[in-house]
């Protein structure tokens, strides 16, 4: 007897003969050697290419949001899996980390719905200061925390400086995301005392392109790996790596002090007085 | 092209980072390092080990006591019902997928792991509502946690037998559950009251079953793979 199929729709792909298809593409004919790695992402997070200007400027934020120290948090977290000597494990570990982290390539997805919250209340008005410092108060009465703002260790994200002339070179600072980012920095500034970072930046930029939080979250994702991989290979790749066990004497305990189990005290209680009923004793202690 | 101009080595070196002070060690606060480690306090190879069961050990890592008898009993039987988890499950399927494709054992138990605790965030998300029940301690089990059908009832019905030696008294159970909610209901009541806690009680119960079956698939056994289950209807935008 034949099951009925368990039938699944995709756009993604298929596998041809002599050509593949890829999100709607001919891979050899349209894509191959005439689609850059950002421009594919692009197509893989939204289904469809960007215009040729805006996936450069996807080039141009992945320069830019290049932040590689390895003592930062999840690049940290990677060396720390790669020290035992895989790198694809670590890279895995790398990427796994991002899911809903506080910093990191999925920050975008919260900073854009921030900025969408904001833009629909502020309804075009950018450049009406009451009305702006009304929306701006009214969010951060409900929010304690504004995703995208916040420059820790510093007092400017020197991203964004880098990244900004990009931005106004491909003329993409006049859209109306950007301006209501542009319009609610100073609020947010004077009223938290904290700096916009690249991650609402890229947000702006990557609803002013008709990506949805979740699609700016994956592609934030992508935009970032290159710093992942080279931690995950070159923590992989240290003899006798140092993060694979600390040595003991940079560990310092701060947990419960040393204490015997129930069960111990009853062993002990009963080693003294041999006719206790140890195990009535366990249960009543333990 | 221009060259850009040599960094100047000591403003190279210089960042953020350099500005600020952060601690030297690393913080334990569960286990302790070095050659005779202690859990929550306790000489795991001295005391630990001579009287205690992984259950226990599981209940004392996740909530910082040991468990009753009643409780550890009780958290044997529950995760003992979680075990098992057939190849039918994205989890599970995944873990063999790996396998298949020939992948190094150490990533097949990562995407073992990965899978499970994916299903057990899934499996927390549609029982928020009980959890809250759970903690309020009392009134009605809410209607969508109640059993669905014979099935269920055949699982509580065996549960309640499994529990009753424990003697430990899970009220849900009294409220015509579903499995899950069941389940998930006896766990607290060992304890594990927190979202985290019951994630990784669950993901800890199943996955040596995930792994034992994923290690039956043949590496390469590609040709004798399912390819298309799901059949995947490729559709392109008019």
């Amino acid at each position: 007897m034949r099951l009925p199929p368990l039938d699944e729709p995709t756009r993604s792909a298929h596998w041809g003969w002599d050509e593949h298809r890829y999100f709607g593409h001919r891979v050899f004919e349209e894509l191959a050697g005439r689609e850059s790695v950002a421009g594919l992402l692009a197509l893989s997070v939204l289904g469809r290419r960007l215009p040729p200007d805006c996936a450069a400027l996807l080039d141009d934020a992945a320069g830019a949001l290049t932040l590689a120290d390895p003592r930062i948090w999840p690049l940290k977290l990677t060396r720390t899996v790669a020290a035992y000597g895989h790198m694809v494990p670590a890279l895995a570990a790398g990427i796994l980390m991002q899911d809903e982290a506080r910093i990191g390539p999925w920050a975008g997805l919260e900073a854009a719905k921030v900025l969408l919250v904001i833009h629909e209340a502020l309804a075009g008005a950018y450049e009406d200061t009451e009305r702006v410092h009304e929306v701006v108060d009214a969010y951060l009465r409900e929010h304690r925390f504004v995703w995208g703002f916040g420059t820790p260790f510093r007092e400017r994200d020197e991203r964004l400086v880098a990244f900004l002339p990009c931005v106004e070179r491909r003329g993409r600072n006049q859209l109306p995301y950007w301006k209501t980012m542009e319009a609610i920095t100073e609020p947010i500034r004077a009223a938290r005392k904290s700096e916009r970072n690249i991650g609402i930046v890229m947000a702006a930029l990557m609803l002013d392109m008709g990506l949805s939080p979740t699609q700016i979250g994956a592609l934030n994702v992508g935009l970032m790996q290159h710093m992942f991989f080279a931690h995950a290979l070159e923590s992989a790749a240290v003899e006798g790596n140092v993060l694979r066990e600390i040595p003991e004497a940079y560990v310092a305990y701060r947990g419960r002090r040393p204490r015997l189990s129930p069960r111990a005290q009853a062993a002990e209680i009963a080693t003294l007085v041999p006719t206790l009923d140890v195990e009535s004793s366990t249960r009543r202690v333990g | 092209m221009t060259q850009p101009a040599p960094l100047d080595p000591q403003f190279a070196l210089e960042g953020p980072l350099e500005k600020h002070s952060f601690p030297e060690t690393l913080t334990a606060r569960v286990v302790t390092p070095g050659a005779h480690p202690r859990l929550h306090g306790y000489d795991v190879e001295a005391d630990l080990a001579c009287h205690y069961d992984p259950t226990d050990i599981l209940s004392l890592a996740l909530t910082g006591e040991l468990p009753s008898v009643n409780a550890a009993a009780a958290l044997r039987v529950a995760l003992t019902f979680l075990a098992p988890v057939s190849i039918a499950h994205a989890s599970v399927h995944a873990a063999s997928l790996a396998r298949l494709c020939g992948t190094a054992s150490g990533s097949v138990i990562g995407v073992a792991a990965i899978g499970l605790a994916e299903q057990a965030r899934v499996l927390l998300d549609e029982h928020t509502e009980l959890i809250l029940w759970l903690k309020a301690a009392g009134g009605e089990l809410p209607a969508r946690y109640r059993a669905r059908g014979e099935a269920d009832r055949e699982t509580c019905r065996r549960l309640r037998a499994a529990l009753e030696p424990t003697g430990l008294e899970v009220p849900a159970l009294t409220q015509d559950p579903a499995r899950e909610a069941a389940l998930l209901s006896v766990l607290f009541t060992c304890g594990l009251v927190r979202r985290e806690q019951l994630e990784a009680a669950i993901v800890t119960a199943r996955l040596p079953s995930a792994v034992a079956e994923a290690l039956t698939e043949k590496i390469t056994n590609f040709g004798r793979y399912p390819i298309n289950l799901p059949r995947y209807r490729y559709e392109e935008l008019p």
